[in-house]
C-alpha cells in the first residue's frame, strides 16, 4: 500500500468518523421501526429509497376511488413534503426530475370494499409494501392494501412514518427498505374524552385535536359535551338548552357539530357524544329552570317530572340527526341526590312510589337508557350505575370505567361490554402520571378468559377540562394518550415485553418530535409531570 | 400515589373578572344601543373615539343625570354602554380613530374583493391571499350555513364584499413605509360594499385585520354580522419597528410552528420577527458558504435548509412582516465550532469566537454573504451581548495575538464587534446591536447602528442622545420567558418613558418582546408569547394618547383578543393568575 493510498484511508476514516459522531441522533437510518403504535407484524431490510415529490397516487378495488382516499393522500404528501425543496417548489421538482431519478413514484392504494361506513369494529387491517424497482416490477412502488378506507388511513399514517426527510440530499427516504408490514388494532375502541363544558373548546381546536389522534391511530373521540359548567351545543327541540353556555361565542351550532363528525369521518375518527344525567346536568336549568329540582338545589335533573324526559328525548333525537356513531353515552356518574330528598315535592314523589333515593336514581338511568334505545343507540354508562344495580342495566349496555381498578373483570363476567378508563392511569387531567405508568397500564389485567376478555372492546384516556383549555389542552393530551394508543393499537407481547426504557421510551420521543414537527405542541416526554416545559435546552429527542 | 380525585367540581366557577356576566347581557346591551340608534341616530354618531378618552369624567356625570332625570334613563342606558365603548370596541390593537353607529350589517355569502381605482395590481395576489385568510379566520369560528338567500337575512343589510383601494403600485416590503390604512363599514342605507383604502398593500393587510375583528358570527340567523355600523376607522401604527424575537437554537422550532407564530403576528399588528437563528446550544441553518456549520445542529433532523429559511422569510414577508436575522458574536456562538473547531479558541475553551483569526471572520463574511439572497430586510442582527472574554486570555495564541496588537481583552471585543459591523455594512445591511456594545463603547460604533436594548432603564435615553437609533426590549417587563411577568407589566411598558426631545423620540424605532427558548420548545411557544405579546402589541402600535393608564382597564377587551386567538387555533394562555398561567378552574374564556 503506498503512503498516500494510507494517508487517503486515513482521512476517509476520519472524516466518516467526525460524520458520525456530529450526526448522531436519532433517525430512522438507525435502528428501525420508528414507529408508533408500533405494528402488528413488519419486517425490513437494508435499502434506503428516495421518493419522488410528485409521487402519483394509484387507486384499486371498489373502495379505492373514496373522496376519503384522495383527501388523506393529500393530507400525507403535504405532512411527508413539508420542506421548501419538496412538493412546495415547482422549480425545484423539475431540476430534480432532470437530475434524479427516484426509487418510489407511486403509491398504490387497494380498498376492496365499497362503503364508507364508519362503525364501531370496521375492520381497520392493511397491509403495506414498500419496495425498490426490481425484475417483477419496473416500477418502485408502496402498495397499501385494506379492506376498507379505514384501513388504508392507518396504513398511510404508518407509511408517512417511514419517510423522513434526509437534510443532505433534501429528498425524503425511506430507510431500512424493502418494508412489508402487516397490521391491526388490538382493540376496536381507541378513545379520547374532551370535556367542552368545563371550558368551551372552539371548533378549530376540536379539529387539530381530532387530526393529531389520526397520528396515534386513535378512532373514537368521546365528546362530553355538557356539564354542570356549561351546555354549548344547539338543540333546536329544545331552544333554550344552550343558554346554559358561557357566552355567546362559546357555543356549537348543529352545523358545527355535524363538521365536527365530517372532519372525524375524514380521518377514520367515530364521534361518540355524551349526555351526562341525572348528575352533571347543573347547566341545563339555565334555559329551562324547571328542570331543576328547585331554585336553590339544582342537581341532579328532577326525577319527578316527565318534562325531563321530554327534554332528554328532545335533546337524543336531535342529536340523532348529527352523531351517526351507534355508541352513545349517558353518563351516569356521580349522583348526588341529596337534592332529591331535600326538596319537598321530589320528596312526596318518591314517598308516593315508595322509592330511596337510590331507587329513583336508578329508575332514571333505566328511563334514560330506553329512549336512546328507542333511537337506536346503544347505551354508554359510566360504572357507577353496574355497580349501583347492575344486573338491571339493558343488557346492551357498554359500562364505562373509571373509578375502581377491577370494574371491567366484574361487568364482563355479566357479561356487560365495557370500556377501559382507569383513572388512576388514563385521566390525562392527572398531571402526575408519567409517560410509562400509562403506557404498562393493561385493559385486560386480570381478565383471563378469552370470551372475557372479547367483551372489553376497548380504552379510553380522559382529558377532563377544569384545568384544560384551549391553551393547554393538546400539551396535556400529548405525549401520554399516545402511550396508552400503544397499548390499545399494539399487540399485547409487544408491548408487555422487554425493558420498555429501550423498547418504547426512544420511539415515543421519536413520535413526540413528529407531533411536533407537524405543529402539535406535544409536550416533553421525560418530565414527570404532564404538560410542564422543557427543563433547558436541548434537543427534541433528548427530552 | 394516585389518589381518587374529583372528577367534576361542584361549586359553581367564581367569576374572577365578572366578564361572563357582561357578555350574556349584551343582547340586552345591543337591543338598547340600537333602540337608542333608532330614537337618537344623531346622538349615537358622533360617540367617537375622541369623546371616550374621557369616559372617566362623562360616565360620573352621565350617572348622576340618570339619577336625577329618570325620564333619560333609556337614552343615558345606550349613552353609559357607550361610554364604556372603546373597550367594548373589542378591536386590538385600538385604532387610532374609531367612530361607529349602532346599526347591523351582514357578510353576503360569497363577500367579494374588489379593486377597482386601486393602482396596485396584485399580481403576487399578496392582496388576494390576505383577503382569503381573512375570510377564513372569519368563518373558522362556525359553520357558516345561513343568509344564502339575501332577503331572509335582511337585504340592504348585505354587504356584498369590500372595496380595496391601494394607491402605491409596488409590493416591496420597505421598513418604515406606509402602514395606514382607512376602512369603512356603511351602515345598511349606504351602498353594500365596505371600503378600505391606503397607500401600501401592506396597510390593506392590517385594515383586513380590523375588519376581521369586527366580524362576528350570529348564532341565530348562522352568518357572519358587523355591530355598530357604520364604521369610520383611521388608522396607523405609532411605532414602525413592533417586534417578536424568537429563538431555534436552545430548542428547535419545527417550520409550521413558525408559520403559526407568524400568522398569530398578523391578529396583534406586530411587524418584524426577530429570529434568534444561532447560539451556543446549535447551529439549525444551513450556510451554503460553508456547509458545515449546521452540523451543529441538535441532530441531522433539527435543521432548516436555506430553502427553508427562504420559505420563512417569503412567508412572512407575504403577511407584511419583516425577519430580522440574528447571528450573535462573538459571545454567542459556541456551536458554530461543531463544524469548524479552529473557530474556538481552543478545545476546552470554545467562546468567544477567536478574535485572532482571520478565518473567523471569513465565515462570518460568508454566513452575511448568504444572508443577503435570502433575507431582505435592510437590518441584520449581529448581536454582541453577554461577551465573557476570559477564553481569549486563556489561549496562549490569542494572548499572544492580543499582546502584539497591543489589546485589552475589552479593546478585543470592540474590535470584533465593529470588524462584524463592516462585513455587515459590506453586503448592504445595516446594523443591530445589543446594547452592551453600546455601553461599552458606543462612540465607536458604526452610526447606522441600532442599538437593541435589553438589560436596563435609561440605555435608551443615552443611546437617542448619542444620536444613534434605538429598540426597546428591557428584560424586566418583555422578555416573554419570564413567565411570572404578568401581561400589564407588558401593557404598561413605555418606550418613550423619561425621553422628552422630539428628535430623541424619533430615534426610537420601536419594540421588541423576546421569546427567548431555554425552557420554550414547539409544546409551549405559543402559550408564552401570547396573550402578553399582545398587550406590547397595543402599546407600539395605538396612539398614545388612547392607551389606557391602567391596564386593568382593558382587561376586557384583552380577555376577548385572546379567546379570538384561541378562536383561531392559537393556543393563547388565560389572562388571570399573572405570567404564562393555566385555567385554575372551570370557566368561560372571556373570564379567565
Amino acid at each position: 500500500m503506498s503512503p498516500n493510498l494510507l494517508l487517503l484511508l486515513l482521512i476517509l476514516m476520519f472524516l466518516s468518523l467526525s460524520i458520525t459522531s456530529s450526526l448522531s441522533s436519532p433517525s430512522p437510518a438507525d435502528s428501525p421501526p420508528y414507529l408508533w403504535p408500533l405494528p402488528a407484524e413488519f419486517s425490513f431490510g437494508n435499502e434506503t429509497l428516495s421518493v419522488d415529490p410528485s409521487v402519483a397516487l394509484i387507486v384499486a378495488g371498489n373502495g379505492g376511488g373514496s373522496p376519503i382516499v384522495r383527501a388523506a393522500f393529500e393530507r400525507y404528501m403535504g405532512m411527508i413534503f413539508k420542506h421548501a425543496s419538496g412538493r412546495a417548489s415547482l422549480l425545484a421538482r423539475i431540476r430534480f426530475l432532470r437530475m434524479v431519478e427516484y426509487d418510489i413514484t407511486s403509491l398504490k392504494i387497494v380498498v376492496h370494499s365499497g362503503s364508507d361506513e364508519l362503525h364501531l369494529g370496521v375492520d381497520e387491517s392493511y397491509t403495506l409494501m414498500v419496495s425498490k424497482k426490481n425484475e417483477q416490477s419496473i416500477v418502485g412502488a408502496v402498495t397499501i392494501e385494506a379492506n376498507t378506507v379505514y384501513g388504508a388511513l392507518r396504513g398511510l399514517e404508518t407509511f408517512s412514518q417511514l419517510c423522513a426527510f434526509d437534510y443532505l440530499t433534501k429528498s425524503v427516504q425511506i430507510y431500512k427498505a424493502p418494508w412489508y408490514i402487516q397490521d391491526k388494532p388490538r382493540f376496536q375502541y381507541r378513545g379520547l374524552l374532551i370535556d367542552t363544558s368545563r371550558h368551551y373548546l372552539p371548533i378549530d381546536v376540536i379539529k387539530q385535536i381530532i387530526e393529531s389522534m389520526s397520528f396515534a391511530k386513535l378512532n373514537v373521540l368521546h365528546w362530553h359535551i355538557v356539564d354542570e359548567q356549561s351546555f354549548p351545543l344547539e338543540t333546536p327541540t329544545y331552544p333554550n338548552l344552550w343558554k346554559g353556555a358561557y357566552s355567546r361565542w362559546e357555543r356549537y351550532t348543529v352545523e358545527d357539530a355535524s363538521e365536527i363528525v365530517r372532519f372525524a369521518k375524514m380521518r377514520g375518527i367515530n364521534v361518540m357524544p355524551e349526555v351526562d344525567v341525572p348528575g352533571h346536568a347543573e347547566s341545563w336549568g339555565t334555559g329551562y329552570p324547571d328542570l331543576w329540582p328547585s331554585l336553590s338545589c339544582r342537581e341532579p335533573l328532577d326525577v319527578t317530572k316527565n318534562f325531563t324526559f321530554d327534554v332528554i328525548s328532545g335533546i337524543l333525537a336531535d342529536m340523532r340527526k348529527i352523531f351517526p356513531f351507534e355508541l352513545f353515552h349517558l353518563g351516569g356518574d356521580e349522583v348526588n341526590t341529596d337534592c332529591w330528598k331535600n326538596t319537598t315535592h321530589v320528596k312526596e314523589w318518591l314517598q308516593g312510589r315508595n322509592f330511596t333515593t337510590k331507587d329513583a336514581y336508578k329508575y332514571f338511568v333505566l328511563r334514560a337508557q330506553q329512549i336512546a334505545i328507542s333511537k337506536n343507540w346503544t347505551p354508554v354508562n359510566w360504572e357507577e350505575t353496574f355497580s349501583s344495580f347492575g344486573k338491571y342495566l339493558d343488557p346492551r349496555t357498554v359500562v364505562h370505567n373509571w373509578l375502581v381498578s377491577d370494574i371491567c373483570q366484574k361487568a364482563v363476567a355479566k357479561g356487560f361490554r365495557c370500556i377501559f378508563s382507569n383513572q388512576g392511569y388514563w385521566y390525562l387531567d392527572h398531571l402526575d402520571v408519567p409517560w410509562d405508568e400509562v403506557y404498562n397500564t393493561e385493559p385486560l389485567h386480570g381478565i383471563n378468559e378469552t370470551s372475557h376478555q372479547k367483551l372489553v372492546i376497548g380504552g379510553e384516556v380522559c382529558m377532563w377540562g377544569e384545568t384544560a383549555d384551549t391553551s393547554v389542552v393538546l400539551q396535556t393530551i400529548w405525549p401520554r394518550a399516545a402511550a396508552a394508543a400503544e397499548r390499545m393499537w399494539s399487540t399485547r407481547e409487544a408491548v408487555s415485553k422487554g425493558n420498555i426504557t429501550l423498547t418504547a421510551l426512544p420511539r415515543l420521543r421519536y413520535f413526540r418530535c413528529l407531533l411536533n414537527n407537524r405543529g402539535v405542541p406535544a409536550a416533553p416526554v421525560d418530565n414527570f409531570y404532564a404538560r410542564r416545559p422543557p427543563s433547558g435546552p436541548g434537543s427534541c429527542y433528548a427530552q | 400515589m394516585i389518589f381518587i380525585t374529583h372528577k367534576h367540581c361542584t361549586k359553581p366557577p367564581i367569576q374572577r373578572l365578572c366578564l361572563t356576566c357582561i357578555y350574556k347581557e349584551r343582547d340586552f346591551y345591543d337591543s338598547l344601543l340600537f333602540f337608542a340608534t333608532f330614537f337618537f341616530p344623531p346622538l349615537i354618531f358622533i360617540f367617537t373615539i375622541f369623546r371616550f378618552t374621557k369616559r372617566e369624567k362623562m360616565r360620573g356625570r352621565g350617572a348622576k343625570i340618570a339619577g336625577v332625570l329618570p325620564f333619560f334613563t333609556l337614552f343615558m342606558a345606550g349613552a353609559i354602554s357607550a361610554f364604556e365603548d372603546i373597550e367594548r370596541l373589542r378591536i386590538w390593537p385600538l385604532p387610532a380613530e374609531v367612530s361607529h353607529g349602532g346599526r347591523r350589517m351582514y357578510l353576503s355569502g360569497d363577500f367579494k374583493l374588489v379593486t377597482e381605482g386601486s393602482k396596485y395590481e396584485d399580481t403576487t395576489e399578496i392582496l388576494k391571499e390576505g383577503f382569503d385568510r381573512m375570510l377564513d379566520v372569519v368563518r373558522l369560528s362556525h359553520v357558516v350555513s345561513g343568509g344564502r338567500n339575501s332577503s331572509r337575512s335582511g337585504g340592504s343589510a348585505l354587504l356584498q364584499g369590500l372595496h380595496v383601494i391601494i394607491s402605491s403600485s409596488t409590493d416591496e416590503l420597505e421598513y418604515g413605509a406606509d402602514e395606514s390604512y382607512k376602512l369603512v363599514v356603511p351602515s345598511p342605507e349606504k351602498p353594500s360594499y365596505a371600503h378600505l383604502e391606503t397607500k401600501s398593500v401592506y396597510g390593506a393587510l392590517h385594515g383586513l385585520q380590523t375588519l376581521s375583528q369586527l366580524c362576528h358570527f350570529n348564532v341565530k340567523k348562522k352568518i357572519i354580522e358587523i355591530l355598530m355600523t357604520p364604521w369610520n376607522i383611521t388608522d396607523q401604527p405609532r411605532f414602525s419597528y413592533r417586534g417578536l424575537l424568537i429563538d431555534t437554537s436552545r430548542h428547535y422550532l419545527p417550520l409550521p410552528v413558525i408559520k403559526n407564530v407568524i400568522d398569530s403576528m398578523t391578529y396583534a399588528k406586530l411587524n418584524v420577527l426577530h429570529w434568534h437563528i444561532v447560539d451556543t446550544q446549535s447551529f439549525p441553518l444551513e450556510i451554503p458558504s460553508y456547509p458545515k456549520l449546521w452540523n451543529g445542529a441538535y441532530s441531522s433532523s433539527q435543521r432548516y435548509t436555506f430553502d427553508d429559511a427562504a420559505e420563512i422569510v417569503k412567508y412572512a414577508e407575504r403577511r407584511g412582516i419583516h425577519v430580522l436575522a440574528e447571528i450573535d458574536v462573538p459571545g454567542h456562538a459556541l456551536s458554530w465550532g461543531k463544524g469548524y473547531p479552529s473557530l474556538w479558541p481552543s478545545k476546552n475553551c470554545q467562546e468567544p469566537l477567536d478574535v485572532s483569526s482571520n478565518f473567523t471572520f471569513k465565515v462570518i463574511d460568508g454566513i452575511l454573504s448568504d444572508f443577503s439572497k435570502i433575507f431582505k430586510f435592510k437590518f441584520v442582527h449581529l448581536g454582541g451581548d453577554e461577551v465573557n472574554t476570559t477564553c481569549w486570555s486563556a489561549t496562549p495564541r490569542i494572548a499572544q495575538w492580543l499582546k502584539k496588537h497591543q489589546m485589552s481583552e475589552e479593546e478585543a471585543y470592540q474590535y470584533f464587534v465593529l470588524r462584524a459591523q463592516k462585513i455587515a455594512l459590506s453586503h448592504g445591511y445595516e446594523i443591530i446591536n445589543w446594547e452592551e456594545t453600546f455601553n461599552n463603547f458606543g462612540s465607536k460604533l458604526n452610526p447606522k447602528t441600532v442599538v437593541h436594548n435589553w438589560l436596563g432603564t435609561g440605555v435608551v435615553e443615552r443611546v437617542t442622545a448619542s444620536g444613534l437609533r434605538c429598540i426597546v426590549s428591557n428584560q424586566d417587563k418583555w422578555y416573554l420567558d419570564h413567565i411570572d411577568a404578568p401581561w400589564q407589566g407588558f401593557y404598561d411598558n413605555e418606550p418613550l418613558q423619561a425621553i422628552k426631545d422630539k428628535k430623541q423620540q424619533s430615534l426610537v424605532l420601536g419594540g421588541e418582546v423576546c421569546m427567548w427558548g431555554e425552557h420554550i420548545d414547539a409544546s409551549d411557544i405559543e402559550q408564552t408569547i401570547w396573550p402578553r405579546a399582545a398587550a406590547a402589541a397595543e402599546r407600539l402600535w395605538t396612539p398614545y394618547a388612547k392607551l389606557a393608564t391602567n391596564p386593568d382597564k382593558v382587561t376586557t377587551r384583552l380577555a376577548h383578543f385572546r379567546c379570538l386567538l384561541n378562536q383561531r387555533g392559537v393556543a393563547a394562555a388565560p389572562l388571570v393568575g399573572g405570567g404564562r398561567v393555566v385555567p385554575l378552574e372551570p370557566g368561560s374564556c372571556l373570564a379567565q
